[in-house]
């Protein structure tokens, strides 16, 4: 086996992902390091056609719906990857065992699936603002021509409408957006009544970037509209980074080595060793290469340089939004259809910018109910089953689902702490604290109610506010800091880790502050500019 | 323990949709209780027993539970039927939206009004099952 490469990439998720494809683009020699699960079982079980058809059909529909030991019967709602449906279980699979995570206060979900989170990502793309890009601590030039890159690799669909500063913004070679359903559309013309009333107060509505193809891509087709999003990647309309992976695999000069859990590295002679223990046999291993370049997710990194830096800071900052979600009724919608060909994605999404400055600003993606099954909903209800069911099946056309997002800062009260523990699989296990403070929880509990006053006027009464776990938004930044002064810890302008030669952070870590928006889109767009910029040696 | 199992379902089923349980839907009960295993305390067994003698003391019980402790064992059970019976295309005309109708406005009310009635009276089986528990 090859051990000596020009980079070495630890992790295949949307930063990794996207680093990678740039490098080997460029013709260097490139190895991913990863642990690289998939999901061998569900997919082979879904069949390829719409939802509605599939419930009515499928008599095998409880093994993926449900999952084969049912763990798709979530009764713990707190419980770290209950979001996520039994064929997307895998990107959770044996992260407590291999890289347990303990907090009382903070619930963070890792991957050691091949492509990441990127594998349940809701597909949502926004650009960040100049002010919000300034905060983060990346450069508003160098990230927009990053973002164009990506965009035009990875197919993204939106429309050009008000909420294109906020989403999108000038980039090119966006497709058309998918056909919106009937739902959302009834929201859409309330706003454009109550528009201008609505903007005065920094509130706009507009059609979500997507990275769902409208029209095909080589190898991807459109989607089908078939409401399976949350199930099955059909098509590969909807892009996810082991797509990406899957491509790179048939380059030669790049190698995918599955089953490695990176421990650290250290630089020697010009080189970065970096230390992996292998998951299937337990063994230490050294790889060799000219440049390092970690994505294994803030969490992932965190832990990868504090063991290399020998525990000199064992504790560090941690960034996450906060997130909520409020289940509307939305009355014009009672006793309408659901169309039977829909996407399962977010289409509408809602800013609130109070300040009018595209900054702090509050985002509200806005969904449908139907293919996450009624008997989530029924739960969520305060009546007996029975009574629930009959209710919903007649409210749930008129259900519309607001995931409220919040933008994030640091704070003392928000960090994670590597402790040593010979009992686990690397020797230590991360703990974290996270609490808002009383400011914080002021200011976000006012932005709800002020999100679900609009929701009112557009038409969708809001049931109830349902806050999540903090560390259940999947967002997480800012264990490093942007800083050129090459210390621990901190990662220069170009993405190089403070004090190594040639090791690289392309994942969230240096992010000083986390825009409500969805930070994929920007994750993938500063790996490509890291890797850009380790390949000019910067 | 199949048996009681069988039973239970067939009982849980009858409750939520008002129809009978066939015998794939019973098997895959049976296979999610093994699996699952929710254990019932002393409180929630003699709760659970209750529930099983008729379908509306199991309406009753289940809409006083949903207020006053939503995430008891007893309800978890009912809530895994309901999802095996979701999931299945015997009974998928259960949970599809419904379209409108005449009766939509006064369906949708006198559900509510019965919900709440049920709710009541549930309360009520819940505080003298607890008097005897003590």
């Amino acid at each position: 086996m090859q051990l000596n490469y020009d980079y070495i990439v630890v992790g295949s998720g949307a930063s990794g992902a996207i680093a990678a494809k740039k490098l080997v683009d460029e013709g260097v020699n490139v190895a991913v390091l990863d642990i690289g699960l998939k999901d061998e079982y569900y997919h082979n079980l879904i069949p390829n056609d719409d939802f509605e058809t599939i419930r009515k059909k499928d008599k095998q529909q409880y093994v993926y719906f449900l999952g084969k030991d049912y763990e798709g019967i979530s009764w713990d709602s707190n419980r770290v990857g209950s979001q996520l449906t039994p064929p997307r279980n895998f990107l959770n699979k044996f992260a407590d065992k291999l890289m347990p995570f303990g907090s009382e206060t903070f619930h963070p979900l890792e991957s050691l699936a091949r492509g990441g989170l990127g594998g349940g990502w809701g597909l949502g793309c926004f650009t960040f603002s100049k002010p919000e890009l300034e905060a983060v601590g990346l450069n508003e030039k160098e990230m927009l021509s990053a973002y164009q890159s990506v965009v035009s690799y990875i197919g993204v669909s939106g429309a050009n409408d008000d909420a294109t500063p906020y989403s999108l913004g000038d980039l090119k070679d966006i497709q058309n957006p998918p056909n919106i359903e009937e739902n959302l559309k009834g929201i859409q013309q309330s706003y454009e009544k109550h528009k201008k009333n609505l903007n005065k107060k920094g509130v706009f509505v507009g059609r979500s970037g997507l990275a769902l193809l409208t029209k095909d891509k080589p190898g991807r087709l459109a989607t089908k509209y078939r409401d399976m999003g949350f199930w099955s990647d059909t098509n590969k309309s909807a892009y996810r980074s082991w797509i990406t992976v899957d491509e790179l695999s048939s380059k030669p000069n790049f190698s995918y080595h599955e089953k490695c859990m990176v421990l650290r590295f250290y630089e020697k002679d010009n080189s970065v060793k970096v230390v992996v223990k292998r998951t299937d046999t337990n063994e230490l291993q050294v790889f060799s290469c000219k440049k390092l370049i970690l994505a294994a997710g803030v969490l992932g990194t965190s832990r990868i340089a504090i063991r290399s830096f020998d525990y000199k800071k064992n504790k560090l900052p941690i960034l996450s939004n906060p997130y909520s979600y409020v289940p509307c009724l939305q009355w014009r919608r009672l006793g309408k259809k659901i169309e039977q060909h829909k996407i399962s994605f977010s289409q509408l999404t809602l800013y609130l910018d109070e300040n009018r400055n595209n900054f702090d600003v509050g985002v509200a993606s806005l969904f449908s109910y139907r293919s996450l099954l009624l008997f989530k909903l029924i739960k969520e209800s305060p009546m007996n089953f029975a009574d629930s069911r009959i209710l919903m099946q007649f409210l749930q056309s008129s259900f519309t689902i607001a995931g409220i997002h919040h933008p994030e800062r640091r704070s003392p009260n928000k960090f994670i702490q590597l402790e040593k523990d010979s009992n686990s699989f690397t020797g230590d296990v991360l703990k974290g604290s996270y609490e808002l403070s009383e400011d914080e929880l002021k200011t976000n509990s006012d932005r709800e109610r002020k999100i679900c006053q609009v929701l009112k006027k557009l038409g969708c009464f809001p049931l109830k506010t349902i806050p999540t776990p903090y560390g259940a938004s999947i967002h997480y930044g800012g264990s490093m800091s942007f800083d050129d002064s090459g210390e621990f810890f901190t990662i220069s302008k170009s993405g190089k880790l403070g004090g190594t030669k040639n090791v690289y952070v392309a994942d969230s870590s240096g992010f000083g502050y986390l825009p409500a928006k969805g930070v994929t889109l920007t994750l993938m767009a500063n790996a490509y500019r890291v890797a850009k910029k380790s390949l000019k040696n910067e | 323990m199949i048996a009681d199992y069988n039973e239970e379902a067939k009982k849980i089923t009858w409750y939520l949709i008002s129809a009978p349980l066939q015998d794939e839907e019973a098997l895959r009960y049976v296979e999610a209780m093994s699996l699952l295993k929710i254990e019932l305390n002393h409180y929630e067994s003699i709760l659970f027993s209750n529930m099983l003698e008729n379908k509306w003391r199991m309406a009753s019980i289940d809409a006083a539970l949903a207020l006053k402790d939503p995430n008891n064992n007893v309800r978890r059970k009912l809530f895994v039927m309901l999802a095996i019976l979701e999931a299945s295309p015997n009974y998928t005309k259960y949970f599809l939206a419904r379209d409108f109708s005449v009766f939509y406005y006064f369906r949708l009310i006198s559900i509510s009004f019965r919900s709440v009635i049920r709710a009541i009276l549930g309360l009520i089986i819940l505080y003298k099952i607890k008097k005897k528990c003590n």
